[in-house]
């Protein structure tokens, strides 16, 4: 629906919500990439930058809360005008939580930079995250261009974000098998490859909200699933 | 989907009260109405919406004969009630309009006493053989226009003595007294301030347990608010019928978008 409304400060309004979102997904997809960049090169700084610019994030989300808040009241939106001003919550929540995520990296990156290096996962780590880095970019795009075909195609790309998981799942329990000097670095490493993992599905729940925005409906069908580790007892 | 007015909607929506086949309408050479289909539901609350001179009105006026009262005014096609041509030559129109009662946009009490305006279409069809079957009648078209309470003290008083949204409950009771099966509503709250319109939604929604309501408004938020079907007219064309939750929320067709979200369509 790229006509205007007759009220012009109704299509400003839903304008504005939707920057603020788009901005706060910048803004996450930087998060992503210097908290990884953090971890691997156990960058002390670098990992300070991304925990503070978690507060910006989450200051961000909570505008957007209540200028959704105030256009629901105010304008009532139906249809697709409802449509963005719901998914924009749901984005932003999805974003705030992909935030928060990012500023585990960081945190973990500290406690890293005392440990004795276990350096053989960084570049699948760095890889990995660049990767949902690249899912957001390509989801928010889509979220802007009204791209069902390119959420789509996000939502199917989370299946090698699993398979990078379960490829290290299994990297960090040989390392601890080799040597139990590693267990307390790669159990930080685990978690932080499952942080992004976890950062992986929420931004394909955020492609099944883009989809929704366009066509009025949730994709329903099922989609490729890799995450193998529940399953790997490391006893072979 | 395990809402409880979505269950109660299901429900209702089995029996087909109007049916309504290729109807057209003209005014003079004006084509007002373009072959509309649309079967209404009994005990569902109908709306009725498009921008003005979309043809909504004329053609819920087409349901109980009042166009045959506007000598340009021409009605071609089918229009059944519980299956019989209501447009027959047999068919009395005083008769119709006993079943299928109207409520006008400005509250119009005639000018009697509340009793009177209530009992006025009971007496002219016999519905009661005598004075206490009459205040029956009377209480009970009163009470289900909710209005009971607030004029039982007084029903010897003008009927045009009371409030706006008073008034409009009075003419709906009015309508009601002759115990219709459907009941037209047209803009009936446009005169109305919002607390009365609350009221007269209210009472809308209790009618429904016992009738078919069709409803023409202006207002997107009450035909959402009210109904459980919602018709949209453009240009005289039936554009879109569906579930008013269905149309609201994703309608099919770009022009019922355009018009429900207030963009220039």
């Amino acid at each position: 629906m790229n006509q205007e409304h007759i009220s012009s400060a109704f299509d400003r309004d839903l304008e504005a919500i939707q920057a603020l979102m788009v901005k706060m997904g910048g803004l996450v997809e930087a998060a992503i990439l210097d908290g990884s960049k953090a971890v691997t090169t156990r960058d002390v700084e670098l990992a300070e930058k991304v925990r503070k610019g978690d507060k910006v994030i989450d200051d961000l989300e909570e505008r957007i809360n209540e200028e959704a808040a105030r256009t629901i009241a105010l304008r009532a939106p139906v249809s697709s005008d409802l449509r963005v001003v719901l998914s924009v919550l749901k984005l932003s929540a999805s974003l705030e939580r992909i935030g928060d995520y990012a500023r585990n990296l960081a945190k973990r990156t500290e406690v890293l930079a005392e440990l004795r290096p276990v350096s053989g996962p960084d570049k699948a780590l760095k890889r990995m995250a660049k990767e949902v880095q690249r899912m957001l970019k390509d989801t928010l795009d889509a979220y802007v261009r009204r791209d069902a075909a390119l959420a789509e195609d996000v939502r199917q790309r989370d299946e090698e974000v699993d398979e990078m998981y379960n490829a290290l799942f299994r990297e960090f329990l040989t390392f601890m098998m080799e040597d139990p000097r590693n267990i307390t670095a790669c159990m930080h490493l685990h978690f932080i490859a499952k942080n992004v993992e976890r950062m992986g599905d929420l931004v394909t729940n955020m492609a099944e909200q883009v989809i929704y925005v366009v066509t009025g409906e949730m994709p329903d069908d099922g989609r490729p699933k890799s995450d193998e580790t529940a399953f790997i007892s490391g006893e072979t | 989907m395990n809402d409880m007015r979505l269950i109660e909607r299901a429900v209702d929506m089995d029996d087909i009260k109007i049916s309504a086949r290729d109807v057209q309408v003209y005014y003079g050479d004006n084509h007002a109405i373009k072959d509309v289909n649309v079967d209404i539901q009994d005990k569902t609350v109908t709306a009725f919406i498009g921008p003005s001179g979309c043809g909504k009105s004329t053609f819920l006026r087409c349901l109980n004969r009042m166009n045959d009262t506007i000598d340009i005014c021409r009605v071609e096609g089918d229009i059944h009630l519980d299956g019989e041509d209501i447009n027959d030559k047999r068919v009395d129109p005083v008769q119709l309009r006993a079943k299928v009662g109207m409520v006008f946009q400005k509250p119009n009490p005639f000018p009697k006493s509340i009793y009177d305006n209530v009992a006025y279409g009971p007496k002219i069809h016999g519905m009661a053989k005598n004075k206490a079957e009459l205040d029956e009648i009377v209480e009970r078209a009163l009470r289900r226009g909710a209005i009971w309470d607030e004029v039982k003290d007084r029903l010897d008083a003008p009927g045009t003595g009371l409030s706006g949204g008073q008034q409009q409950r009075l003419c709906i009771a009015r309508a009601v007294a002759t115990e219709p099966e459907v009941l037209l509503m047209d803009e009936p709250c446009s005169a109305l301030d919002p607390i009365a319109t609350a009221q007269v939604e209210e009472l809308i929604d209790e009618l429904r347990q016992n009738y078919s309501v069709v409803i023409v408004t202006h207002s997107m938020q009450q035909a959402a608010r009210v109904s459980q079907k919602t018709a949209f007219f453009h240009l005289g064309n039936l554009v879109e019928y569906d579930e008013t939750g269905k149309i609201f929320t994703n309608p099919e067709d770009e022009r019922t978008e355009s018009y429900i979200t207030g963009r220039i369509g």
